[in-house]
C-alpha cells in the first residue's frame, strides 16, 4: 500500500477549507503522497480568489482568525492551497459539483484537476489514511 | 548540543514548524545537525512523529520554560 493520504472535502467554511491544507501540508511535508478531493460546498474553495469564512454566526469573527492564523505564520487559503502544491499536494474538484453550480474549468484556480469519482475512488482504494472533512 | 544550523520557528503554529523544518531540511546535508526552536506545544509531538516518519533522527531535546529545541540529525 503506498505511503498516501485521501481526504474528501464537503463543506466551504473556514475550518473545513484549512483542516485538509494543515494535514495535507504536514503529511506532504513527511513525505506522504496526498490528494484532496472537494466535493458538493467544498468545491468552491478551489475557485479562484477565495475568502471562505467561519460558519453559522461564527462568520462575524472570520477576520480574528485570519490575524491570529497570519500573526503565527499561516498564509491566507489561496496562498496556503498554492504552498500545498509546491509540496506537490494534488487538488481535484468534482466534475458533477462542477456541473450542479455551474463552476467552469476556467473558475477553478491554476493546478487543480477536475476527477470524477471512480477516479478519486481508485486512489482512496490504495491510500493508508482517507479522511473526511465535512 | 552541536548544531551546523538553527531554525527558528517560534510564534508559529501548526503546521507552520513542520513545513518549514522539512523546507529547510532540503537545503541541508546528510549527517548535519540542524537546531528547531519552537514554542508551539503541538511540536512536542510533532516533531519527533516526522522525524520517524521521514527516519532522521532525533537526537536531543530541551525545554527551556515554554521554548522547545529540538536536534534532528539528517539521514
Amino acid at each position: 500500500m503506498a505511503d498516501r493520504l485521501c481526504m474528501v472535502v464537503s463543506e466551504g467554511t473556514f475550518d473545513k477549507a484549512y483542516m485538509p491544507l494543515i494535514m495535507g501540508t504536514t503529511a506532504a511535508a513527511s513525505g506522504t503522497e496526498v490528494h484532496v478531493f472537494y466535493t458538493f460546498f467544498g468545491t468552491g474553495l478551489m475557485k479562484k480568489n477565495t475568502k471562505p469564512k467561519l460558519p453559522g454566526m461564527y462568520r462575524l469573527f472570520t477576520g480574528m482568525f485570519q490575524k491570529k492564523m497570519a500573526a503565527a505564520g499561516v498564509p491566507k487559503h489561496d496562498e496556503m492551497v498554492k504552498q500545498a502544491m509546491d509540496m506537490g499536494v494534488n487538488f481535484y474538484a468534482c466534475s458533477t459539483t462542477m456541473k450542479l453550480m455551474g463552476v467552469k474549468e476556467s473558475d477553478l484556480k491554476p493546478g487543480v484537476k477536475v476527477l470524477g469519482a471512480a477516479a478519486f475512488l481508485k486512489l482512496a482504494s490504495e491510500a493508508n489514511t482517507t479522511l473526511f472533512i465535512g | 548540543m552541536q548544531k551546523d544550523t538553527t531554525l527558528d520557528a517560534r510564534g508559529l503554529m501548526c503546521p507552520m514548524p513542520i513545513v518549514n523544518l522539512a523546507k529547510k531540511v532540503k537545503e541541508m546535508k546528510s549527517g548535519q545537525v540542524l537546531e528547531l526552536l519552537a514554542d508551539d506545544v503541538g511540536a512536542k509531538e510533532d516533531v519527533p512523529a516526522w522525524c520517524s516518519r521521514t527516519g532522521n533522527a532525533l537526537i536531543g531535546t530541551e525545554e527551556e520554560g515554554k521554548l522547545l529545541k529540538f536536534y534532528v540529525k539528517l539521514k
